[in-house]
């Protein structure tokens, strides 16, 4: 796999491993009494189970500490998006991804969630933040694409750029914040890229966006973010009240 | 590994416009090539339609592969031969749905 941008000080590119992010934004949807019910709640606890078997990921925590927590984990984005939750897994290829998405998805997921699935591999290394926090209650899924001022502009501005950005992630770990990487969607979606973080507050991740705005992060891409609060996904899949 | 189908959305970034014909033919040639290399390997076209009329994109060009792996490879070729700095994009993979004709 060639590189859509080159490493810098702040990433590492990853060795290549086959392995899958399987991120996702989801919007819970009204059903009617009885649609998602303790049988849909059940085939998707199992699955879910059965997919960690498999050396699925189930979290961002997961990135960082792999026998972490088998539970799995996202961060609840609905007080400020249209999406309820985001979150993130990782699948052992990405075929495996892609089916995986298709069993969530039969399981009851689809059922529960309109989803916008983001699949593929990852570029870069895992990046911890500064100190000794422990609290990462707090998530933040970055989309991006390279915009037509990237595209046109010459190796050497892009170095540059990249060097100047490098000064807000180093901010961004300054402040606690654990990077897990970078993964690339470009093969699969209209988004390039996603990043995901652990945060311990909003206002981390707040004072971390300043730092890329100072640093012109967004001349050469149009983004999207999302941030959301620690939580387990079983909260999401509760079945309906009859 | 289970067959996909591909879905590649394009048009031409503003830039292009600005590269000479031999430029631009030299491009053309060496994503023709990839292409041919993802033919060879079990890949098969499906056709490149123009859709400019009715989209933000210009074209719609559709692919089976063998597996999602081969669906990246393809990609990764040609992005590794400027495709995606000369050209915006949106693509989309998906499974057959067991059962279909």
């Amino acid at each position: 796999m060639t590189l859509l941008t080159e490493a810098t000080d702040i990433f590492a590119a990853e060795k290549r491993s086959g392995r899958c992010l399987v991120a996702f934004a989801a919007k819970r949807q009204p059903l009617g009494s009885g649609l998602f019910g303790s049988d849909q709640v059940r085939r998707l606890k199992t699955l879910l189970q059965a997919l960690r078997a498999e050396g699925w990921l189930m979290s961002v925590r997961a990135m960082f500490e792999p026998n972490a927590s088998a539970e799995p984990y996202v961060f609840d984005t609905g007080f400020a998006h249209e999406m309820d939750m985001v979150g993130a897994f990782e699948a052992p290829s990405l075929s495996a991804a892609l089916a995986g998405t298709v069993r969530l998805e039969q399981a009851g997921w689809a059922r529960r969630f309109a989803t916008e699935w983001l699949l593929g591999p990852r570029e870069f290394s895992t990046v911890q933040g500064r100190g000794a926090l422990t609290d990462h209650s707090w998530g933040f899924l970055a989309l991006w694409e390279w915009n037509d001022a990237w595209s046109a502009a010459t190796k050497a501005e892009r170095r540059a750029y990249d060097e100047e950005c490098d000064v807000a992630f180093k901010g961004d770990v300054a402040l606690g914040i654990n990077i897990a990487g970078r993964h690339r969607l470009d093969w699969a979606s209209p988004w390039h890229h996603a990043g995901l973080w652990e945060a311990s507050s909003l206002g981390s991740v707040d004072l971390a966006m300043q730092g890329h705005e100072a640093a012109a992060d967004f001349k050469f891409t149009t983004s999207r973010h999302y941030v959301g609060r620690l939580r387990p996904l079983a909260d999401f899949i509760e079945p309906d009240p009859d | 590994m289970s067959e996909c189908i591909w879905i590649h959305y394009a048009r031409p970034r503003p830039h292009w416009y600005g590269l000479d014909a031999a430029t631009q033919a030299a491009h053309e040639k060496t994503w023709a090539m990839a292409a041919e290399a993802s033919l060879a390997a079990g890949g098969s076209r499906l056709g490149r339609y123009h859709i400019r009329g009715q989209q933000d994109f210009e074209t719609v060009e559709i692919w089976r592969f063998p597996s999602a792996e081969a669906a990246f490879e393809h990609w990764s070729a040609l992005t590794a031969a400027a495709y995606g700095e000369l050209n915006a994009f949106a693509n989309n993979i998906g499974l057959a749905i067991e059962g279909s004709p």
